[in-house]
């Protein structure tokens, strides 16, 4: 899924300053699950907008609305009768996705995004994310024991691990597990180093974003 | 059948202790009638005054205390306090017992336990609850959360009773519950069997002349300084010593004072828990004082118990000092400090100035017990506690009385619990056919459907007597409330709690047609349930009831304001009042249950606990991954009991009983369900099978660890404990050699960062080959290379024969352990340093024995994956709770016994055993379990899948289930309502607010906080 994190309360609250009247837009998809952008983050940014507007002594009235998504029109549809109520902020708190779709619904209203779009990934455990995937355009974790070195490896080497390498862990961080010594250590484990050995070819990156803006068209479903 | 017998179903449980409330609890599950008799005014015991337990560090008192309020509110257990037993005739299953209730001089029914007459009493004595160090009156309630929470006046004290003079409790009283003229009575009881769980005493060190306990201020015992540091004790938790009030800076704790001690006090035996407590306090003082020097002189440092070894290294590297010795002289100063004199393990002589000396006193009988095992008939071993055998270690001498607790040995906290529910397991097995024929149920009316109606709200504030009144206007909180939101009804009680109050309610409710209820009164902590209950008698659903608590949270902090406190009241009502119009009618389900049991693993542990739920009544299916049924037991000797006997016997017992059916060569794959209906699939020789089951046992065992140190594998002269055994079993001509020197090294590979808790038996065990050694070859030299020798209880005696006959003993430390190498003509060499020459020694040996500790099973990760248990770092299996619930595993209806719990000898795997029986009897005696209530509901619309409830839930409850309209939807969590504890952990954590909180929900929260804050008077049209 898209894993996301709410944006610091001042840039949020920077967002908002002088307005009166605003909407927070949550979202029951991705960033429901990771815990980011649902119901209940919803009602808590609500509530931390309303006390710190009250502390200041400004004047807020800030409404709350969860879709099912903001990634498909019908649902950011739903939103109309309320966004006819005139305000003067709308908030998504979906991936940037959702406030890109709701502006373009809604052109004349300011539409904010509340959270940054990190990454595409999983969750490790409760409350840990860890991103597994780039978008590449062209799955190549087959040949790399399922794991992905495009979008886990810091320099996404093909033909790894380099020397930065040290004890399992990468480089750049202690906090970063180094993923080509996962892959060599599953191949040797499985007595399989030698069908590993050979140099992997030349990765076609012209399906990523190298492309330009990526667009799919499924003409069997397009009617 | 139950009609037919000459048996009582009821059961009298001596003592009010954790032991007696446990015991009693279980019984009373079990569908036995309980007479708890307690000598004291309250029942909680030793665990009541306590400050902190180890190793969990857990409030004592936070602990035990709904354990108070459960056997208080128990339909089937009866308190007799201030009651004497005074015989028991006639035989098990049939005894008649005399007993003496001696005055309280207050009437239970009338006291409401406000307090005023101990504020008018003139009378101060010595507080016994908190050991002396401060006072009360005359008249008092022992501890805030006592439980009957009644007051009595101690006779011998009181003014009145003893001068005729002065009657002021009498005067004040405003519920009239003084009674002068209360006079003892005699009862006569029928039970079936007697369980005592007398307790202990404190050892008096005044005997003890050496520690001048008597004379000086700031030499204390450990049970006062345990009420030193809690918060509700003589200092209110504020650290400072007694003769001063000062903050102490240095703190000596010395042990073994009335244990291990034949000189001065006729202690022989190890008291079993104060090397644990004495840290305990020191760690805890330390956390009251970081800068606070904490020393602990001891002689061996005993901690043998589950994370009792972690415990201990954790105190050093907090700083706590551990000094081995014996203090031989102490030494007062003129600021009232304590200079202590004493020899370090080198014989050098040191001089230490303390503020304050506390004495780790150890546990001896009850001073009233030779009285009271006259009365019962039962004999007192040579230390004065009740006799019980090894094999049988909660049996007394008489059929049908038993045992629990530290009243037939010292011990902890956690084997006092397994020995309660063992002693229950055995009163009511003894008793099993007459189940069920004292116990009493509660029948209601129907209850009538208020879902479409208007919220009607009765409102009763009381006065609590003058508690409340004395501080609240509570006419004008009347008068305010009448015009809150759907209030039908608001009215004043002097007491709502009295039955005249709750007969009222009930009226009420019927005559105005109420289908809400809020009482303003005290705390739902203890009165919740009797509200709840006068609800369903009047026909309204239980859980149409909110409380605001205007006494502890108002009257009795706010008693200098009585205008502010007046409007507190108002604001607590009216919050109550606001949740109250949303609560909802909420059901429990019966659920049925699969009255069989299923047990796993057939040691020593599973088959005692195979064979009691047998003999209790229920069909037991007990599963063995090999091919024979006796485990370890058969591989043991043991000098005191007969060990292979026992098992081959409980083997051929558990064989022949109809209804057990065993398994062998079986293992368990997948088990599904929970409490009163799992499904375990099994593998067996001839394929897979499925057993239904309404509970669960585990008992997979452990093994002794296989070393890789001490030439072990490599030299045919180095054996393990076990095999030491097999020789001295099958009378080895090696043990009689003349001239043999056998060695023994204990800790090997255990107590180690890698293995870093003690495995328990490993002492004992090499104290009792050594002494059976030397019963057959009296000239054979023994040497035991040992860290702390630890003994514990009555197993001391061992080690104290064991040096009177020559076994030497030689202490090591870690960092310089033994080194073997093989030496000529066969024989073993074996270098350690002394500790008192402190110079290397060569021991020749011809055999060495190493005491390896018990591992945990090798199967122990595939266990946990089936029951979805939980396992220690270690390997051991987690149970519910380390102090109170060591039977208990997380999951409902699951149990443990044996060495996956920890490493433990045979009588106390027999004894855990024995208790799983008895809390399986507590759920297989029922023909239902009520499901629901106060627990978590998620609603399927609004739940987004994300795992969140899955992974936050401490108890493994929410799954992802499939959509039951449409397999082809999105599933959504579930919580099984039989599993859920209704912690509301979920509620709180589900991202998509999809989980609701049965009688929490936001909606009547936020109510309830809204009108808290704000003022909403006008009525709704």
């Amino acid at each position: 899924m898209i894993i996301c994190e709410r944006k610091p309360i001042d840039e949020l609250k920077s967002f908002i300053a002088g307005k009166k009247k605003v909407l927070l837009v949550g979202c029951r998809g991705c960033v429901t699950v990771c815990n980011a952008g649902g119901t209940k983050e919803v009602e808590i940014l609500a509530a931390l907008l309303r006390l710190d507007a009250q502390k200041d002594g400004n004047e807020l009235t800030i409404d709350e609305f969860t879709l099912e998504r903001q990634c498909d029109p019908e649902y950011v549809d739903e939103l109309a009768d309320l966004v006819a109520k005139q305000y003067d902020a709308i908030l998504s708190m979906a991936c940037s996705v959702g406030p890109q779709f709701l502006s373009r619904r809604y052109p004349k209203e300011k539409v904010y995004p509340s959270l940054n779009t990190c990454f595409i990934g999983g969750a490790l455990a409760h409350g840990v994310w860890a991103e597994h995937c780039q978008a590449c355009g062209n799955c190549i974790i087959h040949n790399f024991g399922g794991m992905c070195p495009v979008s886990r490896c810091s320099k996404s080497i093909m033909n790894g691990p380099c020397g930065g390498s040290s004890n399992g862990v990468c480089e750049i961080s202690k906090e970063v597990e180094c993923i080509w010594h996962l892959i060599a250590s599953k191949y040797m484990d499985e007595g399989r180093l030698a069908e590993f050995a050979p140099l992997q070819p030349i990765k076609d990156w012209s399906k990523s974003r190298d492309g330009g803006p990526r667009k799919i068209v499924r003409e069997e479903l397009v009617k | 059948m139950a009609n037919t017998t000459t048996k009582s179903g009821a059961v009298m449980v001596i003592g009010g202790g954790i032991a007696g409330i446990q015991s009693a609890l279980d019984l009373a599950e079990m569908g036995f009638y309980v007479y708890m008799v307690e000598k004291g005014p309250a029942i909680g015991g030793r665990m009541a005054q306590l400050d902190k337990t180890f190793p969990t560090n857990d409030c004592s008192i936070c602990m035990i205390s709904p354990k108070l309020n459960d056997v208080g509110g128990h339909i089937n257990i009866e308190i007799l306090t201030l009651t004497d037993v005074l015989s028991v005739k006639g035989s098990e299953g049939d005894f008649t017992v005399k007993l003496r209730k001696n005055p309280r001089y207050i009437d239970m029914s009338k006291c409401i336990a406000c307090g005023e007459c101990a504020t008018k009493c003139p009378k101060k004595v010595s507080n016994y609850f908190n050991e002396g160090v401060d006072t009360r009156k005359a008249i008092y309630v022992e501890y805030a959360q006592a439980v009957p929470l009644k007051f009595s006046i101690n006779a011998e004290e009181c003014i009145y009773l003893t001068k005729g003079k002065c009657g002021n409790c009498k005067k004040v009283c405003p519920a009239d519950a003084v009674n002068y003229e209360d006079k003892a009575e005699e009862l006569s009881l029928k039970v079936g069997s007697v369980v005592v769980a007398s307790g202990f005493d404190v050892f008096d060190p005044t005997v003890a002349e050496t520690y001048r306990y008597s004379q000086w201020p700031n030499v204390i015992t450990s049970m006062e300084y345990e009420r030193i540091l809690s918060a509700s004790g003589p200092f209110q938790g504020h650290l400072v010593r007694p003769s001063d009030h000062k903050e102490p800076k240095k703190i000596a704790w010395l042990q073994c004072v009335g244990s291990r001690d034949v000189n001065r006090c006729d202690k022989r035996y190890c008291s079993a828990v104060c090397c644990m407590y004495a840290i305990k306090e020191a760690v805890i003082s330390k956390e009251h004082a970081s800068d606070l020097e904490a020393s602990i002189f001891y002689m061996d440092i005993r901690t043998y118990g589950k994370d009792f070894e972690k415990y201990y290294n954790r105190a050093q590297d907090a700083g706590v000092r551990f000094v081995r010795s014996r203090v031989h002289t102490l030494t007062p100063t003129t600021d009232g400090n304590v200079i202590l004199e004493y020899l370090d393990d080198l014989g050098e002589r040191h001089s230490e100035t303390f503020d304050l000396i506390v004495l780790s006193v150890g546990l001896t009988p009850r001073v009233n017990l030779p009285t009271l095992a006259d009365s019962l008939g039962i004999d007192l071993n040579e230390e004065g506690f009740i006799q019980t055998q090894p094999l049988t270690p909660i049996n007394s001498t008489r059929a049908g009385v038993f045992a629990c607790g530290a009243v037939n040995e010292p011990k902890d906290i956690p084997t006092t619990v397994m020995e309660a529910s063992a002693a229950a397991e055995a009163a009511g097995r003894v008793i099993a056919e007459a189940k069920g024929t004292m116990t009493k149920t509660r029948t209601y009316p129907p209850e009538r459907d208020i879902k479409d109606e208007v919220p009607r709200i009765g409102v009763f504030i009381c006065h609590c007597g003058i508690n409340i009144a004395s501080v609240i206007n509570v006419e004008e909180v009347v008068n305010y409330c009448k015009d809150l939101p759907f209030v039908e009804l608001c009215t004043n009680t002097l007491f709502a709690c009295s039955a005249d109050s709750l007969g009222k309610i009930k009226e009420a409710i019927i005559e105005h047609k109420l289908n809400r209820l809020v009482v303003a009164s005290c705390t739902p902590r203890t009165h919740e349930p009797m509200f709840r209950e006068a609800l369903a008698q009047a026909g309204l659903n239980k859980y149409l009831f909110e409380m605001a608590n205007i006494r502890d949270q108002d009257s009795w902090v706010h008693q200098k304001e009585p205008v502010k406190a007046t409007q507190k009241a108002k604001d607590l009502v009216r919050g109550a009042v606001a949740k109250a119009a949303l609560l909802e009618q909420m059901y429990q389900t019966k659920m049925g249950l699969t009255k069989e049991a299923l047990v796993v693993g057939a040691g020593a542990a599973g088959l005692n606990s195979a064979l009691s739920i047998a003999q209790l009544g229920y069909p037991v299916h007990l599963l063995e991954r090999s091919d024979t049924l006796g485990g370890n037991g058969l591989k043991i000797f043991s000098r005191e009991k007969d060990v292979r006997g026992y098992v081959a016997n409980l083997v051929k017992e558990v064989e022949s009983h109809p209804l057990i059916k065993i398994y062998k060569n079986s293992v368990p794959k997948t088990s599904h369900g929970f409490v009163g209906n799992f499904e375990t699939k099994c593998q067996g020789p001839d394929g897979e099978f499925s057993i239904s089951h309404g509970v669960t046992v585990l008992c997979p065992g452990g093994h002794a660890h296989t070393p890789k140190s001490y030439l072990y594998g490599e030299n045919p002269k180095v054996l393990l404990s076990l095999d030491l055994d097999e020789l001295l079993a099958s009378n080895s001509p090696e043990i009689k050699k003349p001239g043999q020197t056998f060695a023994f090294i204990q800790c090997v590979e255990s107590r180690e960062p890698e293995r870093p808790y003690c495995s328990k038996i490993c002492c004992t065990h090499s104290i009792e080959s050594a002494l059976t050694i030397l019963d057959r070859n009296p000239e054979a030299t023994i040497y035991i290379l040992a860290r702390d020798v630890r003994s514990y209880g009555f197993r001391e005696k061992l080690y104290q024969e064991a040096r009177s006959r020559g076994v030497r003993f030689i202490k090591y430390c870690v960092d310089h352990k033994p080194e073997v190498v093989a030496g000529p003509n066969g024989r073993l060499q074996i270098k350690i340093n002394d500790h008192i020459l402190n110079r290397p020694l060569l021991i020749e040996a011809d055999y060495l024995t190493l005491a390896t500790g018990i591992d945990p099973t090798p199967m122990r990760e595939e266990i946990v994956e089936v029951f979805k248990g939980q396992l220690s770092a270690e390997g051991f299996l987690f149970e519910a709770h380390m102090k109170l619930r060591p039977v208990d595993l997380a999951t409902d209806g699951q149990y443990l016994a044996g060495l996956a719990h920890y490493p433990k000898p045979l009588e106390e795997t027999i004894v855990q055993a024995k208790a799983s029986a008895a809390r399986v009897a507590t759920i297989l005696s029922k023909d239902h379990i009520m499901v629901g209530g106060v627990i978590a509901v998620v609603d399927p619309d609004k739940c987004a899948v994300c795992c969140t409830c899955v992974r936050a839930c401490p108890v493994q409850v929410p799954k992802i289930v499939r959509n039951e309209k449409d397999p082809a939807l999105r599933g959504h969590a579930f919580m099984e309502p039989a599993m859920c504890h209704g912690c509301g952990v979920c509620v709180s954590e589900c991202p998509g607010k999809a989980i609701k909180f049965q009688f929490f929900t936001d909606e009547q929260l936020l109510a309830k906080v809204e009108a808290l804050i704000v003022e909403k008077k006008a009525k709704p049209a």
